[in-house]
């Protein structure tokens, strides 16, 4: 209701209101009374001589909430420290992507080359029913879902400022979560027993890892979408004859670039999984890369290689934070290496990879190095969503799952 | 100019002048007959008038074609959306179960042990409950003391009961994997079922035979035909809204619990709540009536197995209501949930709250905080409860369900203490109900070659009403505020007429009811001129697709 319609007819209280306006500035008439008073001998007083005395301020009462109110960020936060963190979340990105997360995490990449059992396990022909579960996981995921929630503004950019109508539909948490929750289900399902007894699968924890690199303190903080653990740490037999690539000279610019500096953090990583558990060695992570969540600092649209390099910190921040816990805060050159496999995923495109955590020493280029195998952009399907009013599956392919499947029963 | 304008204006003319057609007139021999066929006798009153003239638009919504016309056919008679009695999953206010039972026709029976139909499955449970025991037992450990989970809390609701729910979802996942995972090779629907994390439950449906509101007497009071019939319950919209933290569903539905022909009898009979919804603690709200299980219309497994619910609402309630009337809630909500859920699936089959089922269906639903867990078996006979029917109808559904039964004493030092196994075996054995291929056509109402929007063959057809449905379920805000009659209008036009001397322009002084609105009573899009089709064309605006209701 527009207020200036209403004003404009009858309306009490905007008369109320008015009319206190009115009242409330009145001038005091002189009526006469103190010179009648003073002509018969009463003294006369001024009454604001009594009430010249300001009312005491009162206590401020401290009103206890229904809820805890978090401490003010300061400088007496217990939290606070002098020391800036360089801070990299699962929502941010580095500038340089894939050559600035090896400089950082020190590893060198064998880039389309995954371990060789990997490579055999998925060549194994999974049957039908199978895939026709992942068909249906991958209709369910964009079209056959029933979220309804606002989706990111449609920007032409012939016309920046023309809105176009709001859509409705699935969000990309919402299609991930689904997707890959229903593919690793089947996976599961279609395992042999062995394989899924000795794995647990947990999803949305946590992974803190803080370490020193070239006198700089850098903490990397992420979340595992899915993360299966197994117990026994994974394994695998990795050729060292390859053509790896190096790591890169960043100069000018810094490997820091890009992560704000922090003041208020702790300096103990963590692993979500206590080490009482039995099956708590990481085996597979996944990592959800949804766009409307993960951004540049400085506005500009996320690249390929950046998303990449999200897959390497990812893998680097659950091997560390589980070496970490293994091995001590202050642990260098691991006695033996951590293997982690990690899924990304977009929904669409996958890229696979397997981190080999040979050292948390990272200063500098020389000594042992991490390495990162990685097969990347694998195409699960071409497209699936209701095209004109009929929901559509467009190249499904096969090969996705099999890689999946390896990365589970290996 | 003048002899264009003649030469049309004779052409008219001509249209009434010459008849241009001309039969002869029949002469039927056997126009007569023995006994004479009169037509049918009809009631000629205001009454029987009116019920025909629902009975047809119930017979018109049963004839359209497609589930998702048949929404859009539900929510015709309002533009605004119905005023409907807003039923959630997890508020169930104090001594709620009659009126639970009346609006979901169901009959209430506590049980100790699983109906006689699950008695089969007993031994193989047994059989599972000894393999899996020791990896529950070690998920319940793990998932209380081993890894840390950040739950996200929100203002909305107490921290209390967002925690117990946090921690049920997290147990509920774990211990769906391990039972899945071990039945897949023992049993074949397990492998093929899809399991939904957090899907949408929605229900709408109407209930008649409500206590009439006072609003609707004073309306009727001003007609004088309607002076005896000023008492006449009405129906109400009912929406149902639930969030289960799983649920898990088949292409082929589960076998009835009881015969069909058990569903009329007087036995299962629910007694009659008539009481305003409000007076036990129900709001109202505007919205488009909707009903989803969890996915849209062609999704391959349509019936659904089991779901979990959270239980973390009873620890919201008010401890002065006891914990009699805390079991109650829990019914009260495995009822609703049960009864929502089986309504939403059956529309997808094609009926409707005007048109009843024609077979049972039936689903499991287990109620739990990870530590007590309840579980019902629920079977839905009827959906027919409007107004006309609500008496009449014979059928009734049944709900079967425990008490809360505890599968773990407490957790200390990483070890589970007082496992109890009776309630896992129950769990299993709910996994263990094969969905069956029923004999019968199960969309006995849905057309032959179009059963979903995404059948019919005209592109602008299905485009439109694809963008139609899903807009109108989405329930998102109107563009334009509702219409409202502010209080000073109130005050100065209707209740004290002072202001007699201005021209009647709102609504209500010209006697029109702005939320009688039909749904399509709208302009459609405009067509622009340089958009219409050439040569020329007079079409102003695009065609609308609304069912014919």
């Amino acid at each position: 209701m527009k207020l200036s319609q209403v004003l404009n007819r009858q309306h009490i209280g905007f008369m109320f209101k008015k009319h206190w306006l009115v009242q409330g500035k009145r001038v005091p008439i002189d009526t006469g009374v103190e010179e009648v008073l003073r002509a018969k001998g009463i003294p006369v007083e001024d009454a604001l001589e009594f009430v010249k005395e300001k009312p005491e301020p009162r206590e401020r009462i401290n009103i206890v909430g229904q809820y805890e109110q978090p401490l003010p960020l300061d400088q007496n936060h217990p939290d606070y420290k002098e020391r800036p963190c360089y801070t990299l979340k699962n929502t941010n990105v580095l500038l340089e992507g894939i050559a600035q997360a090896q400089v950082i995490t020190k590893t060198i990449l064998a880039e389309d080359k995954l371990p060789q059992k990997i490579e055999e396990l998925a060549e194994v022909v999974a049957p039908k029913t199978v895939h026709d579960g992942v068909k249906k996981a991958i209709l369910s995921a964009n079209v056959f879902d029933t979220e309804q929630k606002k989706l990111p503004k449609i920007k032409d950019p012939e016309r920046p400022a023309y809105n176009f109508p709001r859509i409705l539909g699935i969000t990309d948490r919402r299609r991930n979560q689904i997707l890959t929750n229903k593919i690793l289900q089947l996976v599961e399902r279609s395992s042999d027993t062995e394989a899924t007894l000795s794995k647990y699968v947990v999803n949305d924890v946590e992974c803190k890892t803080v370490f020193d690199k070239e006198d700089d303190l850098i903490q990397f903080q992420d979340v595992s979408n899915i993360l299966v653990t197994s117990n026994k740490p994974l394994t695998h037999d990795t050729e060292k004859d390859i053509p790896f690539v190096e790591i890169p000279d960043l100069y000018p610019i810094k490997h820091t670039i890009t992560m704000p500096p922090e003041h208020f953090y702790t300096e103990t990583s963590k692993y979500p999984i206590r080490p009482t558990v039995s099956m708590r060695h990481p085996h597979t992570t996944w990592l959800h890369f949804n766009s409307t969540e993960v951004n540049n600092i400085y506005e500009t649209p996320v690249t390929l290689p950046q998303i990449l390099g999200r897959s390497l910190t990812h893998a680097f921040t659950v091997a560390t934070s589980y070496a970490k816990q293994l091995y001590g805060e202050n642990v260098k050159d691991l006695p033996e290496p951590v293997y982690i496999n990690c899924i990304q995923t977009d929904g669409q495109n996958y890229h696979f990879g397997v981190l080999e955590l040979n050292t948390l020493n990272l200063d500098g280029k020389e000594g042992a190095t991490n390495v990162w195998y990685c097969k990347n952009n694998l195409k699960l399907y071409d497209s699936s969503r209701y095209f004109s009013g009929m929901p559509v599956l467009e190249n499904y392919n096969p090969k996705v799952y099999g890689y999946i499947n390896a990365f589970y029963n290996c | 100019m003048h002899l264009y304008k003649m030469h049309r204006k004779i052409t008219n003319l001509k249209k009434i002048l010459i008849r241009r057609y001309s039969q002869a007139a029949l002469l039927d021999q056997n126009e007569y007959t023995e006994t004479p066929e009169y037509p049918p006798i009809l009631d000629m009153s205001l009454k029987a008038r009116k019920l025909r003239e629902r009975e047809k638009l119930h017979e018109k919504i049963k004839n359209v074609n497609t589930v998702e016309e048949k929404q859009i056919a539900l929510n015709m008679p309002r533009y605004y959306g119905w005023k409907c009695v807003m039923l959630h999953e997890d508020k169930v206010p104090y001594n709620a179960m009659p009126m639970i039972q009346c609006y979901t026709r169901s009959h209430f029976i506590p049980i100790e042990k699983l109906p006689p139909t699950y008695t089969e499955s007993a031994l193989t449970a047994e059989i599972v409950v000894k393999e899996i025991k020791n990896l529950v037992e070690d998920a319940i450990c793990i998932e209380h003391e081993g890894v840390d989970h950040s739950f996200a809390v929100t203002l909305e609701k107490p921290v209390e009961s967002q925690k117990s729910d946090a921690l049920a979802n997290v147990l509920v996942k774990q211990i769906n994997r391990i039972i899945t995972n071990n039945l897949a090779d023992k049993v074949p629907h397990i492998l093929s079922a899809q399991v939904d994390y957090d899907p949408r439950h929605e229900a709408f449906w109407f209930v008649g035979g409500v206590d009439v509101p006072s609003n609707v007497i004073k309306w009727r009071k001003q007609y004088p035909w309607l002076k005896d019939r000023l008492d006449e319950p009405v129906d109400r919209p009912v929406q149902y809204l639930g969030a289960p933290f799983l649920a898990m569903r088949s292409h082929f539905p589960l076998k009835p619990i009881l015969e069909y022909s058990e569903a009329e009898n007087p036995e299962f009979k629910v007694p009659k709540f008539t009481y305003k919804p409000d007076t036990v603690g129900y709001f109202h709200a505007y919205r488009h009536g909707t009903n989803i299980p969890g996915y849209w219309p062609g999704d391959h497994d349509e019936f659904g197995l089991l779901s979990y619910h959270g239980r973390g609402h009873i620890l919201n309630r008010n401890v002065s209501f006891g914990t009699e009337d805390n079991l109650e809630a829990l019914h009260c909500q495995a009822m609703l949930a049960s009864f929502g859920w089986l309504l939403a699936q059956a529309n997808y089959q094609g009926f409707t709250t005007y048109n009843d089922l024609t077979y049972p269906l039936v689903t499991q639903t287990i109620i739990t905080d990870g530590q007590l867990w309840s579980f019902y078996a629920y079977q839905l006979n009827t959906i027919l409860m409007h107004n006309e029917k609500i008496d009449e109808n014979p059928k009734h559904n049944i709900c079967f369900g425990t008490k809360p039964l505890k599968l773990y004493e407490k957790v200390e030092n990483g070890k589970v203490y007082g496992f109890n196994e009776d309630v896992l075996k129950l769990l299993v054995q709910l996994y263990l109900n094969t969905p069956e291929e029923r004999e019968y056509d199960l969309k006995p109402y849905l057309g032959r070659e179009e059963q979903v929007i995404a059948d019919i063959e005209d592109d602008n057809k299905r485009c439109w009403l694809e963008k139609r449905y899903k807009h109108l379920v989405s329930n998102r805000p109107k563009h334009l505020l509702l219409p409202e009659i502010y209080l000073w209008e109130k005050i100065y036009k209707i209740e004290h007429k002072t202001r007699f001397f201005e021209p009647n322009r709102r609504p209500f002084e010209l006697g029109i009811n702005p939320f009688k609105r039909r749904l399509n009573e709208h302009l459609p899009p405009y067509i622009p001129k340089a958009l219409r089709p050439y040569p020329k064309h007079k079409k102003k605006f695009e065609t609308t697709y609304y069912p014919d209701v």
